[in-house]
């Protein structure tokens, strides 16, 4: 086979996309009008797919901040923080992470996917074990396998699947980590971290939680899942992104472990990645200051959650599990799920498409996240569109 | 054939027809007896989930655990047939 001949199984994967219309992986927002809002293809568009959670990219405090940041600091780092040093305002935004997970050390990274990288490759070796929650992000299995450690999956949210692979690892128990999210990104259900805590403490384990998908969305201070379950101060390691519902980017990882301040000098993701620029780090600190000051933006995103959850569901859809910001709505046959989402945005509406094998199981779905910043008149819209192509399935 | 595995390769022909019938699988019936040749990808098109779904049905059935990494180089039934006994047998020692 030529080199580039493997492409043709991309191809094909891209010409079934396209059939329907539009590729889903290739949309483009023409102009994006308010954290909800945006012009595709010359409509008016509401936006019902991305993650922002808060509202938060067009917050005037943040977007001053990040303003501010360019104009005193300038437009980049140019270059790694161990090679080239670090700004004063990333190891600021260090400590405010540990702060806001009740841990004493926080480390920034410029991605989400490079914060499981590092953070994975540098905790875990060949020799070591790992239990992964097989929905895990494709981040955490990257750098599960990127360290060479032994991998082993157990089922989704299914402490009783956990229990008997820490029991078959016997001793090896001992010195495993737990690899699991807080909010799953595309059924939209939560870990059962006070069941998981449980057993790491049973089998002497450590647990990484990704909060990613609920900072800022769960618990009295948003400070996540395990917030909300009580068992913060049980988390070995938190990592997440800024890019959601803190409307940047950028990952971070926070632990009560010391070891996490030795993980810059091993942790690859970290030393050969350019660091996250002045605006970027300036916009977060604030982003994270409106999540502590302003509980109305969740009690806002719940209600908006909450009424699109039960809109879906009084029209006779399948949604997840349970209510959450993400509201995933089973399609079955992608054959189907393909023109739903077309004619979804054909109406005005993005969401997300998830398909076989990126679903979490065999089906389709059409994935919306909710944001506190959607009126409530958008969510009755969506409900609305939804609703009109029911027949359709 | 080593005939080391050939107990567990039958038992995992077994599993793989069944998972693949409850999973409807198109090619089951054109495929015909699934022996130690058979690859799960180019026979019957299994994508990764179904794959990785399949291995933690053999995690259960044999109570042992599959190192993900080994499934890179795992194409036919007679591949998986070899890392569970080898797993078996470690488990045993």
């Amino acid at each position: 086979m030529a080199l580039l001949d493997k492409f043709e199984t991309a191809a094909a994967i891209r010409d079934q996309l396209q059939a329907g219309g539009h590729d889903p992986t290739r949309v483009v927002m023409d102009r994006i009008i308010s954290p909800t809002e945006g012009i595709v293809e010359g409509r008016h568009t509401i936006l019902a797919g991305t993650n922002n959670y808060l509202g938060l990219t067009f917050d005037p405090a943040c977007v001053d901040a990040a303003k501010e940041a360019i104009s005193t600091q300038g437009t980049g780092t140019t270059g790694s923080r161990m090679a080239n040093g670090s700004f004063a305002q990333h190891t600021a935004l260090e400590q405010e992470l540990a702060g806001f997970f009740g841990v004493p050390y926080g480390m920034v990274f410029s991605t989400g996917y490079g914060a499981n990288l590092g953070i994975l490759m540098a905790l875990l070796n060949p020799g070591d074990a790992v239990l992964l929650d097989a929905d895990a992000h494709a981040s955490l299995y990257d750098g599960c396998q990127m360290s060479g450690a032994d991998i082993f999956r157990f089922r989704h949210n299914d402490v009783v699947s956990l229990e008997k692979r820490l029991q078959r690892l016997g001793d090896r128990a001992r010195n495993c980590l737990i690899v699991t999210e807080g909010l799953y990104s595309v059924l939209g259900d939560c870990a059962p971290l006070k069941e998981i805590v449980e057993l790491k403490n049973r089998y002497g384990a450590l647990l990484l939680v990704d909060e990613a998908h609920s900072l800022g969305v769960y618990g009295n201070n948003g400070s996540g899942v395990a917030e909300a379950q009580g068992v913060m101060h049980e988390v070995d390691f938190f990592v997440g992104t800024f890019s959601k519902s803190l409307g940047a980017m950028g990952g971070f990882c926070a632990s009560p472990h010391p070891e996490l301040e030795l993980v810059r000098y091993v942790s690859r993701p970290f030393i050969f990645t350019a660091s996250s620029s002045p605006s970027i780090i300036a916009s977060t600190h604030q982003a994270l200051l409106q999540i502590k000051n302003r509980p109305e933006l969740r009690e806002k995103l719940w209600r908006n959650a909450t009424r699109l959850y039960e809109g879906f569901k009084s029209h006779g859809f399948e949604v997840g599990p349970e209510i959450s910001p993400v509201v995933a709505v089973r399609l079955g046959a992608k054959e189907v799920a393909l023109p739903f989402w077309n004619r979804l945005l054909e109406k005005g509406i993005y969401t997300n498409l998830m398909i076989p094998p990126a679903s979490p199981d065999q089906h389709s779905y059409i994935r919306c996240s909710v944001s506190a910043a959607h009126s409530e008149q958008q969510v009755e819209t969506i409900i609305e569109a939804f609703s009109s192509l029911r027949e359709s399935i | 054939m080593n005939t080391r595995y050939q107990g567990t390769q039958d038992k995992i022909s077994k599993l793989l027809a069944s998972y693949l019938e409850s999973s409807n699988h198109p090619e089951l019936e054109a495929h015909g007896e699934i022996t130690g040749e058979t690859n799960l990808v180019s026979d019957f098109t299994m994508d990764s989930f179904q794959v990785m779904e399949f291995m933690m049905e053999l995690e259960e059935t044999f109570d042992i655990m599959i190192d993900m990494n080994s499934l890179s180089n795992t194409h036919t039934v007679s591949d998986l047939a070899q890392i569970v006994s080898d797993e078996l047998e470690r488990t045993a020692k």
